[in-house]
């Protein structure tokens, strides 16, 4: 086995000059991984809290809109005197719509209890946020167009001749309106999720 | 000055550790060019995200001007509807017309944004901007074109129990028209979820 050899020289005052700063070189990197650790697991615990309210909001809106039946007591000449979620296809949409957002939102628990577990693990966040994204753009698509047809029945349409029918139903109006707000402030947490899942996988 | 010596010995790989070395300091030189190669697939990806910034540009000045221009005069008078269709016959649409002309011009605001991230495919800030704003554009997107495809399905099926008449059999233009604008407003929808799960890719840590 041959041996090469060379001499370094070594000057004496930086050397003591490195010898004190290299511990605290060491420190600080140490400190900068464990505090974005923390800080991301900060985001990962705020992430699971919202996936809960969430959950909340979307089954909130799915129940309502499904129970907001409404007969009236008497008859009237033109219209049904029976009003229901199902009488409208766009609500049809609507309940179904949310009820498989509060599903997902379900599933996507242990996903978010694995980023909070390890927070530095990039591929369930990804996979989160890409879920996310999707879940959001469906609950608003839910969202809207059940609001554009609530609006329809509140203010009806003259150039159409399409009556507003809450003028007779106006408790089955009441709770859809209700349902479809609802599912407008589940969509606010989904755009919050998804921004927080963004801010979480940057690289520092 | 004192100075200290030390001696080093180098074992008989030195030849290995030479050759290696040699190649590790000519990566590190093309790095500099290059930006390293987690910088060539981000630039890919970033590229693709321009393009695809185009399209959605496109696609919404088309969605929007085709629903501005979606007017039908029938040449006949009919008992009980008007015989004059227009989108400012239906807040909805005149909702779709402005947000959709909002949507354009914001993706046409982003581009230089979009232009930042290619040349600076490491950077954060830029791309983190663009998913929070990609994020909420979706949304205005999303409930354009929902709201209107809901008036539209209505306009074409009309609705039994409370007695809305399907206005599409007397005014069929119009209401081919408005649809082409709804289906052009949805697949932007679907350029948008593709622009924000690029950049989350790109945000990655590697």
């Amino acid at each position: 086995m041959k041996n090469e050899s060379t001499v370094i020289d070594v000057p004496a005052e930086s050397s003591s000059a490195m010898k004190g700063s290299a511990p605290l070189i060491g420190v600080a990197r140490d400190h900068t991984t464990n505090g974005s650790g923390g800080y991301k697991r900060g985001l990962s615990i705020f992430d699971f809290l919202l996936r809960l309210a969430a959950i909340i909001a979307a089954s909130v809106a799915a129940g309502t809109m499904f129970t907001s039946d409404e007969t009236l007591p008497f008859f009237t000449q033109f219209l049904q005197f029976e009003a229901g979620y199902d009488d409208l296809p766009t609500f049809q949409f609507f309940v179904i719509a949310m009820s498989m957002i509060s599903g997902y939102l379900l599933l996507s628990l242990p996903f978010s209890v694995v980023t909070i577990v390890r927070p530095l693990a990039t591929a369930p966040r990804l996979l989160l946020l890409v879920l996310d994204t999707a879940a959001m753009a469906f609950n608003m698509a839910a969202a809207s167009s059940a609001a554009a047809i609530g609006y329809l029945a509140h203010n009806g349409n003259q150039n159409t001749n399409w009556l507003p029918i809450c003028q007779q139903f106006g408790d089955f109006c009441q709770k859809t309106s209700g349902a479809v707000v609802s599912s407008f402030v589940s969509v606010v947490f989904f755009i919050i999720l998804v921004v927080l899942s963004g801010v979480a996988l940057k690289r520092h | 000055m004192a100075k200290e010596s030390t001696t080093i010995d180098i074992g008989e790989t030195s030849t290995v550790t030479k050759s290696t070395s040699h190649a590790l300091v000519d990566e590190k030189k093309k790095g500099f060019v290059t930006a390293a190669p987690g910088g060539g697939y981000k630039r890919g990806l970033t590229i693709f995200d321009f393009l695809l910034r185009l399209a959605a540009i496109g696609i919404t000045i088309g969605a929007s001007s085709v629903m501005f221009t979606a007017e039908e005069t029938l040449p006949f008078f009919t008992q009980f509807l008007q015989f004059q269709a227009g989108y400012d016959d239906f807040p909805t649409f005149q909702f779709f017309v402005i947000a959709i002309a909002i949507v354009a011009s914001y993706l046409v605001l982003s581009l230089p944004f979009s232009i930042v991230t290619i040349v600076r495919p490491l950077a954060v800030a830029p791309r983190l901007i663009l998913l929070i704003s990609d994020t909420v554009v979706l949304t205005l997107t999303t409930a354009a074109a929902a709201a209107a495809a809901s008036i539209v399905y209505l306009a074409h099926n009309g609705n039994a129990n409370t007695n809305w008449l399907p206005i599409c059999q007397q005014f069929g233009d119009f209401c081919q028209t408005a649809s082409t604008a709804v289906v052009a407003a949805s697949i932007s929808v679907v350029f948008f979820i593709l622009l924000i799960v690029i950049s989350a890719i790109a945000l990655k840590r590697h």
